[in-house]
């Protein structure tokens, strides 16, 4: 991606959960750890991914497969790290692909033929020439905002 | 906040402190002309401050307090009690001010009117009420001239010290010192790792070994800087047992010692308040009225004792009072009345068991309530904030004599040992602290020794029944209908509550770095933290407490098994581990035994010429009855005897008052109550020696086992 493309565009780091590609404003990450093997927490809520250590913190990690209903994946996932209300916090998505460059006119808010769960964990789409992407809103999987 | 007004508040509250304790010594020695000069300095920085920054309440309250200040200074006027009840009221008008400038940005709308009329009103009677007064009082500063003098010179001497303390000194933000803490464990972690690695270069052995003694010496350097010296909790003190004993109206005397002790900053604050309720307690509970005391043939004037001291790994601070003491048969009453304990069953407690009825939640002694305490939340207060940080509380009690509570607490919370247990694979950590003993039953021993009643499982432990909770069951890793397996129990002590915790497997007990949960998981409420392992795994932290509450587990009373260091020889029939050292046999205290270990003699170190045993980093010194070792002076650590055929020791470790020692043994017979036996014509009890099953046994006094030489830790 060039410079002078991410001028009139947005970078959006693209990830895959099950069959859809999702994207994350590549300025909200702090860092892609690569399959960090997240310990599991008994009791924790369906979503919580479990703990991964990062730079000396233990993070909470939250499971976007889990979130939207999906069986467990396979293969180990990968995580985000973004910062959150209550210091860091991951998401585990299944792979994380290459920085993709969205301009706003291929915007389009949710459709209203999603459930409600989904409309309010995603922010909107962008019509990519050969697919769409679903637009993350890293604020919204804060695991202090989801165990309310 | 203005950065300006943030250090005038830091600055006017620093010095507020000060003033306050310079006006309670003012009292004890009225003619000291240095403390004088310290409160005046103090006023008068305030009123110059904030004359600039123009703050018109703090301005007029600081101006009449400088000139009362003034007279006192200038000998015009002599110090009484009067006049420092009105100073102290001044600090606090001024201290209120200060907080509502924090709070609210602004001096608030309070009148002190009243507090001015009133320092004016003490200042003005220079002329009339001063001149009596000063005659008496003159005579008393010349009677206090020489402790004053004294006094006078030393204070010179701290304010030099304390000056050349503020200029080599730095104010640090807690949070940055915190997030060094947290690296530093980072470090630690990383460091565990290394070692652990295996490496075919030949300089990076040496290379770890540096980077395992640098990261040693920096965690501790940081540790440092985070500890506070106890004085800045106790010198609250003076003011608050001034002010107790007035409105009691008692007379106290209040004796600090080890005040150079330093604590961990968020312990230091956690300590505020149990040690605050236990001083209200010794003053209103224990020490008595004048005329009583009088009566009892004891001074006027009560004693209080506020004392700190390290001892190894912990911080003793005591309170201790020569009052009235505790009357145990009115504690039994009491919990009786209250319904705490049952008539029957209080029967068969101990005096030391009774004593400790007093930290039940709703109960209180006092025949009337006061103001000061007497609501019957007190002392399971105190109780459950200590052991909340790890710490522990003891009461020591003779009747006419006077009280003692002794909190013991560890000097970090950062940083706590713990036994690292499994549940179906999943490792978890459970602080050392609330753990008793450990018990191992095998699949059959499991399957006959675990009793259910009504779905309830309980196991026998030495003839008393003792609750049990599935670790995998409570966290939902299994639903509980499958055959039971060997399994471990840990006896627990948690705030009072006893229960064994059954776990699938142990590992090693390990210092760990406490991390916080975020409040999403915190939530779950039985895990108190997370921490990483020497391993690099991650583990929850099993908090013995919330793990009692949910699997409703109750308060016991008698779990008093905690050996207390006198309990070693025992007045009376007491349990005794005996085992055999070479030709003879010995008895251990069977409340003191921690644990017995099968040792390969190769792992046993020689430091000075007393025999050690390494676990990790920690060092256990032990004990060699039988000169089972063999050592001679030329023999290196791994040079053995090679006619020992048995390459294996027993070693049995116990608890000596807040250290461990280790015994060596060539095996453990049994398990067997001992009755106490008299000398020949003094009748009284022979000392380090029982009566075991029938045969004249001797008791191993865990107190003679000579201490490690310095340094005690090797790494940490």
């Amino acid at each position: 991606m060039s410079r002078s493309a991410a001028e009139d565009g947005i970078e959006m780091c693209s990830v895959c959960v099950g069959d859809t590609l999702f994207g994350v404003p590549i300025t909200g990450i702090l860092e892609i750890l690569d399959k960090p093997a997240p310990r599991s927490v008994p009791l924790a809520p369906a979503h919580i991914g479990g703990l991964v250590h990062y730079r000396g913190e233990i993070l909470t990690a939250v499971s976007l497969r889990s979130l939207l209903g999906l069986p467990p994946h396979s293969e180990p996932p990968d995580m985000l790290v973004f910062e959150g209300r209550d210091g860091y916090f991951g998401l585990l998505v299944d792979t994380v692909g290459e920085v993709l460059t969205v301009s706003p006119q291929e915007f389009e808010p949710n459709p209203s033929i999603l459930d409600d769960r989904k409309r309010a964990l995603f922010a909107g789409t962008y019509k990519l020439s050969n697919s769409l992407l679903v637009m993350l809103e890293p604020d919204r999987f804060d695991p202090v905002l989801l165990a309310q | 906040m203005d950065e300006l007004i943030r250090e005038f508040l830091i600055e006017s509250h620093a010095g507020l402190d000060q003033m306050e304790k310079c006006l309670t010594e003012l009292e004890e020695s009225p003619g000291d002309v240095e403390l004088l000069a310290n409160i005046f300095r103090s006023v008068h920085t305030i009123k110059g401050t904030t004359g600039f920054l123009g703050y018109a309440r703090l301005e007029s309250l600081s101006h009449a307090g400088e000139n009362l200040l003034g007279l006192l200074r200038d000998g015009k006027l002599v110090v009484n009690a009067e006049i420092i009840s009105a100073l102290l009221d001044l600090l606090d008008s001024l201290r209120a001010v200060l907080r509502s400038i924090e709070t609210a940005g602004d001096e608030g709308r309070g009148s002190d009117e009243v507090i001015v009329a009133r320092l004016l009103a003490l200042a003005s009677a220079i002329g009339s009420v001063g001149e009596e007064s000063r005659a008496d009082a003159k005579d008393r500063s010349v009677l206090r001239l020489e402790p004053a003098q004294t006094s006078s010179a030393s204070d010179a001497q701290n304010a030099a010290q304390s000056w050349n303390a503020a200029d080599s000194t730095l104010r640090v933000d807690i949070g940055l010192l915190n997030r060094m803490m947290n690296l530093v464990g980072e470090l630690v972690l990383t460091r565990n790792q290394i070692l652990q690695a295996n490496s075919t270069d030949t300089e990076f052995t040496p290379l770890a070994r540096r980077l395992d003694m640098v990261t040693a010496d920096l965690r501790e350097a940081v540790m440092k800087a985070r500890m506070q010296p106890v004085s800045h909790v106790f010198s609250k003190f003076p003011r608050l047992v001034r002010d107790l004993a007035q409105q009691l109206d008692k007379r106290v005397r209040l004796r600090m010692e080890g005040q150079e002790t330093e604590l961990d900053k968020s312990l230091l604050e956690a300590i505020k308040d149990p040690l605050t309720h236990s001083v209200r307690n010794a003053i209103d509970h224990g020490i008595e009225a004048a005329e009583v005391r009088a009566a009892c043939g004891k001074d006027r004037e009560g004693l209080l004792v506020l004392s700190a001291r390290q001892q190894g790994s912990h911080v003793i601070v005591e309170v201790t009072d020569d009052g009235g003491g505790i009357r145990v048969e009115r504690i039994r009453d009491k919990a009786i009345e209250r319904r705490l304990i049952t008539a029957q069953k209080a029967a068969q407690l101990s005096e030391r068991e009774l004593l400790q009825l007093i930290f039940l939640p709703g109960f209180s002694t006092a025949e009337k309530v006061t103001n000061v305490s007497g609501r019957g939340v007190g002392m399971d207060v105190v109780r459950t904030n200590v052991e909340r940080i790890g710490g522990k509380v003891e009461l020591d009690s003779k009747p006419g004599r006077g009280t003692t509570l002794r909190l013991s607490i560890p000097l970090t919370l950062a940083i706590i040992p713990a036994l690292i247990v499994r549940s179906r694979s999943q490792d978890f950590a459970l602080p050392q602290t609330a753990l008793v003993e450990l018990v191992y039953l095998t699949v059959e021993e499991s399957a006959l020794q675990i009793e259910l009643l009504e779905g309830a499982p309980l196991y026998r432990l030495r003839g008393k029944l003792l609750p049990l909770v599935f670790l995998n069951r409570l966290l939902e890793q299994s639903s509980g209908d499958e055959a039971l397996a060997g399994c471990y129990i840990a006896v627990l002590n948690a705030d009072g509550r006893r229960y064994g915790l059954i776990v699938d497997g142990l590992a090693d007990p390990e210092e760990i770095v406490v991390k916080p949960l975020s409040a999403a998981l915190k939530r779950i409420g039985l895990f108190s933290g997370a921490t990483v392992m020497g391993n690099g795994e991650l583990a929850l932290i099993l908090d013995p407490g919330a793990i009692a509450g949910r699997a409703g587990i109750s308060l016991s009373v008698d779990e008093g098994e905690e050996p207390s260091p006198g309990d070693t020889v025992a007045m009376t029939e007491s349990e005794f581990l005996l085992v055999e050292t070479g030709a003879t046999q010995a008895a251990l205290p069977l409340n003191s035994v921690l644990r017995i270990e099968r040792i390969p003699r190769s792992r046993i170190e020689w430091l000075g010429g007393l025999p050690l045993l390494r676990f990790g980093s920690v060092l256990l010194p032990l004990e060699d009855r039988s000169h089972l070792l063999h050592h001679s002076g030329q023999v290196g650590p791994g040079q053995f005897d090679p006619s020992q055929v048995d390459n294996e020791i027993t070693v049995i470790v116990c608890r000596d008052g807040e250290r461990h020692v280790g015994i060596t043994a060539s095996h453990v017979v049994d398990v067997a109550s001992g009755a106490p036996l008299l000398e020949a014509g003094t009748q009284s009890i022979a000392p380090e020696v029982t009566l075991l099953k029938e045969r004249v046994t001797g008791v191993v006094n865990l107190s003679r086992i000579p201490a490690l030489p310095e340094p005690v830790e090797v790494s940490a």
